[in-house]
């Protein structure tokens, strides 16, 4: 019977903290709360406004969690993804992200399971300091003792009076029906985990003393945007004492505190995060190859593929604190038994990771010569060097190509088994023939084809159909060959450091790459005078003006009201 | 970073002259697998060589000479025929089934829960099994002829289909004419098949690393090390072993890890006759762990024959003489089930095997208690890691 009763409180309490703050600036009371309960809307000061809300990766979401409650704690559900917008990276999507209502109910099952975890009786004391004066009843004051801390944890923020006596009361109200005060600090818990407060990152600003008329992020919002964009993960209890302290609206206090955080170790976190966002990773979730073609690939590889280049990258940039250039020709990067016989090298260790450098002047060398990227831009039965040079045109030199037009002819280039065309050059250039293809095949063929001596997963081959490969290439006027000769001409382009210049900066604000494009060429000179290390180039983008500057109207400056039922109005 | 170049050239036509086993995958044996000097792979550049072994099981000659009579009749079979005409067309009755199965499975029950498979040497008188007629057979010649040294007793010997005479292979004279050995004829039998699965398993991995070697053509001295390793192997999707994997020879006991010294000639690699160890687990999920029962193959004054082929890859034969026992472990450890369900009269195989014995002589009793064998092995380039001199190598 409890349980009954403490199912119609989660969800009522699932209800109204999601509704409440739904709109976050103009929100209608839900009719069914109307009651006089306290809200458990943020009351913002008339100067604060709210100018962005993004919402939180699966990463972000796991890595919270596990800082705020501990790594033991299992979030187990599955997550509805941020839509990457075309060219551009998920943290730019996730300023438009929205929830369906079936992920919704997937964030409460999570919020519920986490809530129930954190409140058992093994962990209540880590996170309760008080004792209620009766464990059966409701005890409003040890309540808001316990719900206050979490929530401005969880919320990034301390909690409006509204929303702590909103929270308290939702606990009392379930203690008192179900019989536990911990099953309703339980059930305030997941509502907490259920709120756009959680779930999305508020950001709010502040009229600019420096640019009157203008806005800036205000602190907390700048603690959370340096939680997530350098650690992947929620503000700290020393950021958030920063924001308290208005430290992070310091230039000098903000420069300091962040490169405390760019040479903190979480900084590999941040970064891992960071390049799988510009890699596309996600891709990788998604990788399927025909086990008869290519009798390596096993689940093993799919998923050591991703962690050996974010290995490569993290173990140059920041444990050598290599020039990022090098990443495009680096001959160092790692292995595991499951690897080893995919690059047919020797793997000391039976289990684990471990370090291998390739031979100087081995075509492996480099990102561009890992299994990892040469995998998941092929198909799953062939190679492709459109989908590999189009890759790098795109996500290391940031210049977009065109999607094809939705009625070419493809058997050219599928017809892998055809002797007139026995390898991809000579299919590709039969394909080509045809004027519409030509135009875009000319920006990725010609760099794609370099890659042509890795097979679709990445496998090493110096024949294709018992035709010798042509590994040659071409790059902006640049000839070279195979995967060598292309990270070395990728290597001295100045294309790929802006690029990652203007990455970094749309992964810190969320703006596309049009929105940051004034600001990429200055801080690509900065990120040349440091030598292009990453962590340079990330402290200068953390504490760059137009990190925090807001250019964008506030959002409820005539905002979209968001009704109960979530229904435009 | 130590990698031994091989050849790419193409497979050589392996000749097969006779199928060893099951008729389905002719095996080359070190005789008939020999490679043309042309074709050999070249030498490795660091002297060393390294292969994981993909099959391991003894070879089995198909056809209707080597058992006239048909296999070894099933306990259930061999009950029914030591029975008189009238009493065995009345216990195949239908309805006398039940009685039937009492009746023969009461004959391999003991006393105080003892079976003949998990105690043989309490059941007593057995029929022998039946034997190998024919004089082919596949295995070394371990004593010079069969007219048995001093370490060993004098025997009947085989030739191999290819011509080599004075073959000792005591252990495939007995048990060649099993249903599990031979199967039905033309197919492979459980012997070969569960080999194989527990070669691709992962259960008992060989591994062979083969040092100081400087052509594959003549080099007398070669330090071979013949090892298992806890790594399992990397198969692809139809169970194939797929070669370029690394393997590490387990650091800890039982490391079996034998040290044998060889020489090559005409791409042939021959070792000393030494004694070889190494592990055999059986089936998994048992007593000890979930690898299962854990034995040991134990080869006495073994030789290993390897031959290299054009692809990188080697195929050969250990052999050697085993204890008698040893050839009966697997059922032995299966206990009732061994007897009641897969019908094996392990006090027969024992039995026989003693009367055939022809190495390991008991210096005490003067008779011997072993058997000479021979397992085919084929073995694909590996990354070999050895602790002991932390090298590893391999073909590619």
């Amino acid at each position: 019977m409890k349980r009954v009763k403490l199912l119609k409180l989660a969800t009522l309490g699932f209800a109204a903290a999601s509704a409440l703050a739904a709109g976050v600036g103009a929100v209608d009371t839900p009719p069914s709360i109307a009651s006089p309960a306290p809200s458990a809307q943020a009351a913002l000061a008339p100067q604060f406004q709210i100018v962005a809300m993004r919402r939180i990766t699966e990463a972000q979401y796991r890595n919270t969690i596990a800082d705020i409650f501990g790594p033991d704690v299992r979030v187990a559900g599955r997550f509805e993804p941020v839509v990457r917008p075309a060219h551009e990276l998920i943290a730019s999507g996730a300023r438009e992200a929205s929830i369906s209502p079936a992920g919704l109910e997937q964030f409460d099952a999570m919020a519920r399971g986490v809530a129930a975890q954190v409140f058992d009786e093994s962990r209540r004391s880590q996170f309760a300091e008080c004792q209620p004066a009766d464990a059966t009843k409701a005890d409003a004051d040890c309540a808001g003792k316990v719900l206050a801390p979490l929530g401005r944890l969880l919320f990034r923020r301390p909690l409006s009076a509204g929303e702590r006596d909103f929270y308290v009361k939702l606990a009392g109200d379930s203690a008192g029906q179900t019989g536990s005060f911990y099953k309703g600090l339980e059930l305030s818990l997941s509502a907490m985990l259920d709120s756009p407060n959680f779930l999305y990152v508020v950001e709010t600003a502040e009229p600019d003393p420096a640019n009157p008329g203008a806005l800036r992020l205000d602190n907390y919002t700048r603690a959370t945007r340096l939680g997530f964009m350098l650690w992947n993960s929620t503000p700290n209890e020393a950021l958030l004492q920063a924001a308290q302290q208005g430290k992070l609206t310091d230039d000098a206090a903000l420069a300091v505190i962040a490169g405390r955080m760019v040479n903190s170790p979480r900084f590999e976190q941040g970064l891992r995060a960071f390049f799988s966002d510009m890699l596309l990773f996600e891709k990788f979730d998604e990788l399927a190859k025909d086990p008869v073609i290519y009798p390596y690939f096993n689940q093993d590889v799919a998923k050591a593929l991703p962690e050996q280049t974010l290995r490569t990258i993290t173990a140059h940039l920041l444990g050598k604190g290599g020039d990022y250039r090098a990443l495009f020709t680096t001959p160092n990067t790692f292995m595991t038994r499951s690897l080893g016989p995919l690059y047919q090298v020797p793997v000391h260790k039976s289990a684990g990771w471990e370090p291998y450098q390739f031979a100087a002047g081995d075509d492996r060398a480099g990102l561009l010569g890992q299994a990892g990227f040469l995998s998941i831009y092929s198909h799953s039965g062939r190679s492709s060097p459109t989908l590999r040079g189009r890759a790098i045109r795109e996500l290391l030199m940031c210049q977009p190509v065109p999607n094809p037009p939705g009625n070419v002819n493809f058997t050219a280039v599928q017809d892998v088994h055809n002797k007139a065309t026995p390898t991809a050059r000579s299919r590709l250039t039969a394909h080509s023939t045809d004027e519409v293809c030509a135009g875009c095949h000319k920006i990725t063929d010609p760099v794609g084809l370099s890659l042509e001596r890795f097979d679709g997963i990445g496998a090493f081959r110096a024949a294709e159909n018992d035709t010798p490969i042509d590994s040659s290439g071409i790059l902006d006027g640049m000839h070279f060959e195979g995967a060598d000769g292309l990270g070395k001409t990728l290597a001295s382009s100045p294309d790929t450091t802006q690029c990652v210049s203007s990455r970094a900066l749309q992964y810190a604000t969320g703006l596309g790459s049009e929105d940051v494009s004034p600001w990429v060429e200055a801080l690509d000179k900065q990120f040349a005078a440091s030598g292009y290390g990453i962590r340079a180039l990330f402290l200068k983008v953390a504490t760059m003006p137009a990190t925090w500057q807001v250019k964008a109207a506030p959002l409820d400056q005539g905002a979209t009201k968001i009704s109960y039922a979530g229904q435009r109005r | 970073m130590m990698r031994i170049a091989t050849t790419t050239a193409t497979l050589a036509a392996l000749l097969a002259i006779g199928p060893m086993t099951g008729g389905r995958q002719p095996l080359a044996s070190p005789a008939e697998g020999e490679t043309a000097l042309a074709k050999l792979p070249a030498p490795p550049a660091n002297g060393e060589m390294g292969f994981v072994v993909t099959h391991f099981v003894q070879p089995v000659i198909q056809g209707p000479d080597a058992c006239p009579q048909g296999t070894t009749p099933k306990l259930r079979d061999a009950y029914l025929a030591r029975q008189t005409p009238e009493e065995r067309t009345r216990l195949l009755l239908k309805e006398n089934e039940t009685e039937l199965t009492r009746s023969w499975q009461s004959d391999v029950i003991g006393p105080n829960g003892t079976n003949i498979c998990s105690q043989p040497d309490l059941f007593e008188n057995r029929t022998p099994l039946r034997t190998v007629q024919s004089k082919m057979a596949w295995g070394m010649d371990l004593d010079g002829g069969g007219r048995g040294r001093a370490d060993s007793c004098e025997h009947e010997t085989f030739q191999t289909p290819t011509g080599d005479q004075g073959i000792d292979n005591q252990e495939y004279r007995v048990m060649g004419c099993t249903l599990e050995w031979r199967g039905v004829d033309g197919i492979a039998g459980d012997q070969e098949v569960g080999m194989r699965q527990f070669m691709v398993s992962g259960e008992w991995t060989q591994v062979i690393l083969l040092r100081g070697v400087n052509s594959l053509v003549r080099d007398d001295n070669v330090e071979v090390i013949y090892a298992n390793t806890p790594d399992r192997p990397t198969v692809d999707s139809m169970g194939k072993f797929l070669p370029g994997a690394s393997f590490s020879v387990s650091d800890k006991p039982p490391r079996n890890r034998n040290v044998l010294r060889g020489r090559i000639e005409n791409g042939v690699l021959t070792t000393d006759a030494t004694d070889v160890k190494l592990t055999q687990t059986w089936g998994q999920g048992g007593a000890r762990d979930i690898r299962g029962n854990r034995t040991k193959y134990d080869f006495r004054s073994a030789r290993l024959r390897l031959a290299f082929q054009p692809d990188g890859s080697a195929t050969g034969m250990l052999a050697g003489y085993r204890p008698v026992f040893d050839v009966i472990q697997s059922p032995a450890l299966g206990g009732i089930g061994s007897a009641v369900v897969a019908g094996i009269d392990c006090a027969a195989t024992l039995s026989t095997l003693r009367k055939y014995a022809d190495g390991i002589r008991d210096p005490k009793t003067g008779k011997c208690t072993g058997v000479s064998s021979a397992v085919r092995i084929q073995a694909l380039p590996a990354f070999v890691n050895d602790p002991n001199t932390a090298t590893r190598t391999a073909a590619r």
